[in-house]
């Protein structure tokens, strides 16, 4: 791990874990509704002001706290056009399949790559610390994948350049 | 454009996968859904590893571990030569969407030689696909193969499709009892106007494979030797439905004739002859007194399809009964069919009889046709050609607009009378 | 499979059937490119009727096609079957007998694509090794190229073929529909150029988005400067040095590889997309057990367990 890369994530989980201390909370708007307050933001006083943590300009995490619930957004870097190509493309599959990882937006907060929606439900049936070990090993394992497979792709297209060169001789 | 790219069909089945295109009267490849990849020698636990450490196909430095895979009879080659053989489809349906994307690529590529973004495709589909793994495969066809346009059709509709071509009945309306009978599992499933009625589709655990194992067994007992292989050959020889039981073991003992040598290769040039008696008759009878052969499912197969119809909803019963449609490598056995027929139709007269009704006033009607065994491929080879067919798939465009639930739906396909 | 093959491995199964068995056949079968074969039984079973129908075929007429198919196919050729453009007739009673030559029989015609489309690539060999004969002579031909022959084998891509005294260039125009495609494309085409470093045999690779100067001009080329949507289409470039071509050999295959290769292109971006795909797979599922591990544990216990056929039971 590189040297910048501990302290950030050490500074998301103690804000994520300080941030995440969610209340069941009734709607003030509409009667008898429950909704997620950071999404709605129609009662501005149950909401708390955002955080940003950048690493540097391409990497930062965005962490809305409200009453109920806990928004939190990640860029991921993207120095290339393979790299860019490979995030949205990774997004992009993780979002199709939001429904079975619960905690995940379907779509990012304007800005970011992909967004995490933390109400009190889920911190009520799922234990808190883990749900922060999960988004800090997601934002640990990303970069890493990306790395890899933008190499994979360099590697292949190597590959298979010189397979079709080299029967030419 | 003087030519139109034929639409690509495929009807990817647990056992074998079936490959070609639109128009033509047969499947061009029937090949088994089998991929065999590279083993890897260094994972002690090849099964499904939680992202290994190192990454896959990296770790060989050369990047393309992925590629070497083989598909079809040249995977079936290379068992245990330094290769892993997986089955993509399970019970008819997708179990490993790696492997069913590298199986596809390689059908495509390989065998079909198409560039899919110049074609449209058909695909199949088990009755109550769950609509993830439609959406899976839109994934894959969209996203990975740029195919021009998608259909994915349910395999009992496409069977029912099937049967009508046959007889020139363009319009008949898409109802019907489909007997689906493959390798793995018999299906029974009532469709109305084109639409599979889901609670009602019974399967029975009695299909190719049990038959086999069945005449397998009784050979062996006699003391034959052979493989599964030749126990397979022989049933699909000379196996068959007979009317009676009883009669037919009497048959037997007037004309010796019926007892039959069958010749099998031993391999090295050797040759050896198998007597072929009882079993010639007695193997498919375990779909009509399925106490013969197993002891925990004991309804026969008249007896379910019955049940399948009269759990559905009485306005289409009568359609039902009137178009029994076979299908699949099971229900080849000569004979099937009228047997089928016959018992159907008492089962139906009791019930009328005892409900004060009189006997045949309903119509039961069992249909063979000669395409029975490709039956799903050819009835989507059909739809494939016909003018409206491009109307009905979700081409590439609608599917970024929209994304792979886009598939959840799609139009019915109807045949030329429409 | 790393390589695409030349020929169609259906045409050739088929024939080897028929050859030992006639049986009536009516089908439609689709190769790369939008060539498309009815392999047909007119009148008796015995008699195969093999038409292709390909995009380009005016294209290759005007550069010798005719002569490449009467070499390879001489006697076999028969009237041309309507809406097709090419047919050859093979009549299974009157085979030859030598089954080397039966095979070598099943082969040609399994490379009907590949014959159909060799002629212009042919045609600029034989005037690169004019020229280069002239050149010993006549230093003024160096500078003298061919005419290019433009062959439109798909609707929106062509190959150009040019020859000098000592080259002869293959420009593909390639289209890539997917903003995806177009960035996999990119570093592949890279790779293409680089190889050259590793392999000291291969042709000259290059690559650019507005057309090459060879084909500046021509008909149905883009003007220079004149943005189609840039990043559409790219033109490919590859450079085969006399070496490429000394021999017999070396010419045909040179001719067949070089014909699979927009294709061996597409199929690779599409078998990496294929490995990314199945790599993000891993990920989701690895992704998924570290979050259930949030989850507290009694509420897997309680969740119902059934037996293969449905039924349900309780441990105790």
């Amino acid at each position: 791990m590189s040297s910048s890369l501990r302290p950030y994530l050490t500074c998301v989980r103690s804000s994520l874990t300080a941030a995440m201390s969610l209340c069941d909370f009734a709607s003030e708007v509409a009667e008898r509704h429950n909704v997620p307050e950071i999404e709605s933001g129609k009662t501005p006083e149950v909401l708390l002001n955002p955080i940003t943590i950048a690493r540097n300009e391409h990497e930062r995490v965005l962490i809305e706290p409200s009453i109920n619930s806990i928004r939190i957004s990640i860029k991921i870097k993207q120095a290339d056009d393979n790299e860019i190509l490979l995030v949205h493309k990774f997004t992009r599959f993780l979002s199709q399949r939001a429904e079975q990882f619960v905690i995940l937006r379907r779509k990012p907060v304007k800005g970011y790559d992909i967004s995490f929606l933390i109400t009190n439900f889920h911190t009520e049936q799922m234990l808190k610390h883990k749900l922060v070990d999960f988004i800090i090993e997601f934002m640990k394992d990303v970069d890493k994948d990306i790395s890899e497979m933008k190499l994979f792709i360099n590697t292949r297209a190597r590959f298979v350049a010189e397979a079709f060169l080299t029967s030419f001789q | 454009m003087a030519h139109q790219n034929p639409a690509v069909v495929m009807d990817n089945g647990t056992g074998y996968s079936k490959l070609g295109f639109a128009g033509n009267d047969s499947p061009s490849f029937v090949i088994p859904t089998t991929i065999a990849t590279k083993s890897k020698n260094d994972a002690p636990n090849t099964q499904g590893p939680p992202v290994p450490s190192k990454p896959r196909g990296l770790s060989a430095k050369d990047g393309q571990t992925d590629l070497d895979y083989l598909i079809g009879d040249e995977a079936e080659a290379v068992r245990g030569l330094g290769y892993d053989l997986y089955n993509p489809v399970r019970h008819g349906q997708v179990d490993n969407w790696d492997h069913m994307e590298r199986f596809w690529q390689s059908s495509m590529f390989q065998y079909l030689r198409v560039e899919p973004e110049d074609h449209y495709f058909l695909l199949t589909e088990p009755p109550l696909n769950p609509p993830e793994a439609r959406e899976n495969t839109a994934e894959i066809m969209f996203e990975t193969f740029n195919c021009a346009g998608l259909y994915i059709g349910v395999q009992a509709v496409l069977a029912l499709a099937a049967s009508f071509t046959l007889n020139n009945l363009a319009d008949q309306p898409l109802t019907g009892t489909v007997i689906d009978s493959g390798d793995g599992v018999t299906h029974v499933i009532p469709v109305a106007e084109g639409y599979v009625i889901g609670s009602s589709i019974k399967s029975i655990p009695i299909a190719g494979r049990e038959i086999t194992s069945f005449v397998h067994n009784m050979l062996r007992e006699r003391g034959e030797q052979i493989t599964t292989k030749n126990a397979a050959k022989i049933k699909e020889e000379l196996c068959y439905v007979c009317p009676d039981i009883r009669k037919e073991f009497m048959r037997f003992d007037r004309e010796p004739e019926r007892f039959q040598k069958y010749t099998v290769d031993r391999g090295r040039g050797l040759t050896a002859e198998i007597d072929v008696g009882y079993e010639r008759f007695l193997a498919p009878e375990i779909f009509f007194n399925p106490e013969i052969c197993s002891s925990d499912f004991l309804t026969p197969l008249p007896n379910i399809v019955d049940g399948v119809i009269q759990s559905a909803p009485i306005d289409v019963r009568r359609g039902l009964y009137k178009n029994i449609v076979l299908s699949g490598g099971s229900t080849l056995y000569q004979n099937f069919g009228r047997r089928l027929q016959r018992s159907v139709k008492d089962l139906v007269n009791q019930r009328l009889v005892s409900k004060g009704g009189t006997a045949d006033s309903l119509e039961v009607r069992v249909i063979s046709y000669n395409r029975q065994r490709y039956a799903p491929w050819y009835g989507g080879s059909f739809l494939a050609s016909t003018p409206g067919f491009t109307r009905s798939c979700h081409t590439k465009a609608e599917y970024d607009e929209i994304g792979p639930s886009i598939v959840r739906r799609f139009d019915l396909l109807t045949g030329p009378g429409m | 499979m790393l390589l695409l093959d030349y020929h169609n491995p259906l045409l050739k199964t088929i024939l080897k059937e028929r050859f030992v068995k006639p049986a009536a056949i009516d089908q439609i079968i689709s190769d790369f490119d939008g060539v498309t074969y009815h392999i047909f039984t007119p009148e008796v079973k015995t008699k195969i009727l093999i038409s292709i129908s390909i995009k380009c075929y005016q294209d290759l007429l005007q550069h010798g096609a005719e002569e490449v198919l009467k070499r390879e196919y001489g006697s076999y050729i028969t009237e041309t079957e309507q809406g097709y453009n090419f047919s050859i007739l093979i009549d299974l009673t009157a085979l030859p007998e030598d089954p080397e030559e039966r095979n070598d029989l099943i082969t040609r015609v399994s490379l009907l694509r590949r014959h159909t489309m060799a002629a212009p690539f042919e045609k600029a060999i034989s005037i690169q090794q004019s020229l280069s004969a002239e050149a010993a002579t006549d230093p003024s031909v160096t500078t003298k190229t061919s005419e290019v022959m433009t062959i439109r084998y798909r609707d929106e891509e062509a190959i150009y073929v040019q020859a000098s005294y000592d080259r002869v260039t293959v420009i593909f125009s390639i289209v890539f529909r997917e903003e995806t495609d177009r960035v996999l494309a990119k570093t592949f085409m890279q790779e293409f150029v680089d190889a050259r470093k590793q392999i000291q045999m291969a042709p000259h690779v290059m690559y650019r988005s507005d057309p090459p100067l060879e084909i500046r001009g021509l008909p149905g080329v883009p003007e220079a400067g004149v943005a189609v949507k840039k990043g559409d289409i790219v033109y490919i470039t590859f450079v085969f040095f006399p070496m490429h071509i000394e021999n017999k050999a070396k010419r045909e295959h040179a001719i067949e590889h070089i014909q699979t290769f927009r294709d061996y292109f597409h199929y690779h971006i599409k078998a990496a997309k294929a490995y990314i795909h199945s790599r993000m797979r891993h990920r989701v599922a690895h992704n998924l057990k570290v979050l259930n591990r949030a989850k507290p544990e009694n509420e897997m216990e309680e969740k119902e367990k059934k037996t293969a056929s449905g039924r349900t039971f309780k441990q105790t």
